[in-house]
């Protein structure tokens, strides 16, 4: 009961300096609240652009893309026929078309089903062609699909702006165009478009709708066929494709399920983060920037903590001295001036967090309608409240505990005397 | 002088010598040794400078930096923490200074009850009580709920008095406890004092300028030099 009393005439003798001087207490407060505040709201807004930019990365970037481009030219018949030890020497040795392809599309897409983390995954076969129409001839790429798995990983039906995507349901010679590209060749839906592809195949195709992705330049260059015309113009197998994209459940797993399938794949398996380093590097450095600038203002938050702290310090000097005259130790003292200092933290956090949240929400309805926006975007995650409050309150105990520790070390002898 | 040495003493101070450094080194108390009885109302007088005070605060235990032996009830308080000795202050030693420093935003009665919750060995009821009991033999009952920034110099100064009171301590230290006071409330302490010293054993140490003060005291040292020039 004893120690009880005493740290409540401490709470009290704290509790009264902070009330006595209210307005000082809100100032030092409210630096803690902007502090936490800009905190939580550069995070949520960072976090929120980081997730927008990769929804707009992943609308035509997959997670896994398996494909046959390997460099391993390093198949010499001379040295498998006649050994090693053998000087050869070939003169205008010349290479062969190697096959960039994946024949056995069945097989692999049978290896990944057996992979857990792998949530989706759809064969492409994509080929570089001419798209002709009248005297027109732009370069540019088929991507043959499979509607449905296509629709399902990157969300493509959404983006058809004219036409319908499941006219790829079937394998007919039907075509959907980027709607610059359509533009550029000054065709519309229904109207005929020539391909020519580069073994000289020359077909033509009927318009069944345009796409507009978010990305100029798949706008002005692709266009999307069934897989099966695709292979049909090619003259290929039904198990014939250029690409396998896989999608994951967890898209930052992906070393791991690479290391998983390398083995019973002999195919080249690419990362999102093998193919996009430039995605990473600009998230992280977003993520960096948000730190900087709330870490900045919450020092500047401390700083206003220590000189308003100094200053109540300097103030009651005389009565911190009878004080410890009437047995006050330095521990009291210290714990005076601390207990003032977190409740100020305190205090400025929650306040802090419900500040950080209204203006967050605030920014939420900005329009903002570029790239499929429509308004800033915003995005709250647990950790970034638990480390505001955390910041806050060490912020505020820190700036508190130097002036604490000059107030315990005052010697009452030397005021009181004067 | 056969009666003083069958009471039990107070306090005991054995050579005591202390230097000032600053600005430079000084001799400000030359081997001071005297004892105070349980009871005795004692004033200590002397010129600017002939140490009275710096004798006064050490014997507070507030200054620790000084030679010599400082013993209280039986106690002996030279080389203890600071911890121990403000722990030893807050039951044990009552102080009275010039200048009130009551806290400001605090009322007469919470100034007051300070000590007693610092002390923690009664409960805010009992306290709250006490607190009353000391404002009332100050004829400060009616002043109690107010702010102490909201009373006259004089009822601060009683009041500063009423809170070395509280915790019934068995030594009160005053520096000119009444030198901020009129001639009728300076009186009224006195008596305060010389009724504490002879009712209930407590012992009174006070410096003082004030000759009508000293004259009114059980015994006065005279301080000169750094020594003690006659009791």
């Amino acid at each position: 009961m004893a120690k009880a009393t005493k740290n409540k005439v401490n709470s009290q003798i704290a509790s009264v300096h902070l009330t006595s001087k209210i307005w000082q207490t809100v100032v030092a407060m409210l630096g803690v609240t902007f502090g936490v505040s800009m905190y939580i709201f550069m995070n949520t807004f960072m976090n929120g652009v980081n997730s927008t930019q990769d929804d707009l990365a992943f609308s035509n970037l997959p997670h896994i893309r398996i494909n046959n481009e390997t460099d391993q030219n390093t198949y010499n018949p001379a040295i498998a026929m006649f050994g090693g030890n053998s000087l050869v020497n070939i003169r205008n040795r010349k290479s062969i078309q190697s096959e960039n392809n994946i024949r056995n599309t069945a097989q692999v897409m049978s290896v990944l089903k057996h992979q857990k983390d792998i949530s989706e995954m759809t064969p492409q076969l994509n080929v570089s062609v001419f798209f002709r129409s009248g005297a027109k001839k732009i370069n540019g790429t088929v991507s043959g699909v499979e509607a449905d798995t296509q629709d399902r990983m990157f969300g493509s039906a959404a983006k058809v702006i004219e036409g319908k995507w499941s006219e790829l349901n079937y394998q007919k010679p039907s075509v959907i165009l980027g709607f610059v590209l359509a533009q550029n060749l000054g065709v519309k839906v229904n109207d005929n478009v020539n391909i020519l592809t580069s073994d000289g195949v020359s077909k033509n195709y009927t318009v069944a709708g345009l796409i507009e992705t978010s990305v100029k330049d798949v706008d002005k260059s692709k266009a999307y066929m069934n897989i099966g015309t695709t292979r049909q113009l090619l003259g290929k197998n039904s198990d014939y494709s250029s690409d396998i994209m896989v999608n994951l459940v967890n898209r930052n797993e992906t070393s791991r399920v690479k290391a998983a399938l390398q083995p019973s794949l002999k195919y080249n398996i690419e990362t999102w983060q093998d193919a996009n380093q430039q995605l990473l590097a600009a998230s992280q450095m977003r993520s960096i920037i948000a730190f900087a600038v709330s870490f900045t203002i919450l020092l500047v938050a401390g700083f206003g903590i220590y000189n308003i702290m100094n200053m109540t310090i300097n103030e009651k000097i005389r009565e911190i001295a009878i004080l410890k005259a009437m047995g006050f130790s330095g521990k009291d003292i210290l714990s005076i001036f601390l207990m003032q200092a977190s409740i100020i933290g305190l205090l400025g956090a929650v306040s802090g967090l419900i500040l950080g949240v209204v203006l967050s929400t605030l920014i939420n309805l900005v329009p903002f309608k570029i790239a499929g926006l429509t308004t800033l975007p915003i995005m709250y995650k647990t950790q970034d409240f638990v480390l505001a409050v955390l910041f806050g309150m060490l912020t505020t105990l820190l700036a508190g505990y130097l002036p604490a520790r000059k107030a315990s070390k005052i010697d009452p002898v030397a005021i009181i005397r004067g | 002088m056969n009666k003083s040495q069958e009471r039990p003493k107070a306090l005991e101070v054995s050579n005591l010598v202390k230097y000032f450094y600053d600005p430079s080194p000084f001799q400000v108390l030359k081997g001071v040794s005297f004892d105070v009885q349980k009871g005795e109302f004692l004033s200590i007088v002397g010129k600017s400078g002939s140490g009275k005070s710096t004798l006064l605060y050490v014997l507070s235990t507030m200054d620790t930096d000084y030679e010599g032996g400082v013993t209280i009830n039986g106690q002996l308080l030279t080389g203890e923490s600071q911890n121990r000795l403000s722990a030893f202050r807050n039951e044990h030693i009552g102080f009275v200074f010039q200048f009130h420093y009551l806290l400001p935003e605090f009322s007469a009665l919470e100034n007051v009850m300070i000590p007693a919750k610092r002390l923690g060995k009664m409960s805010s009821e009992e306290i709250e009580h006490n607190a009353y009991e000391s404002l009332r033999l100050l004829d400060l009952e009616d002043q109690a709920l107010k702010g102490a920034n909201k009373l006259s110099g004089g009822q601060q100064q009683r009041v500063a008095i009423a809170r070395a009171l509280i915790n019934k301590p068995s030594v009160i230290m005053g520096d000119e406890p009444t030198g901020n006071l009129d001639s009728k409330n300076s009186l009224a302490v006195q008596d305060i004092f010389r009724n504490l010293a002879h009712e209930f054993g407590q012992t009174i140490i006070c410096v003082t300028h004030d000759n009508d003060f000293a004259r009114n005291t059980d015994r006065t040292i005279e301080m000169s030099d750094g020594q003690i020039a006659g009791c």
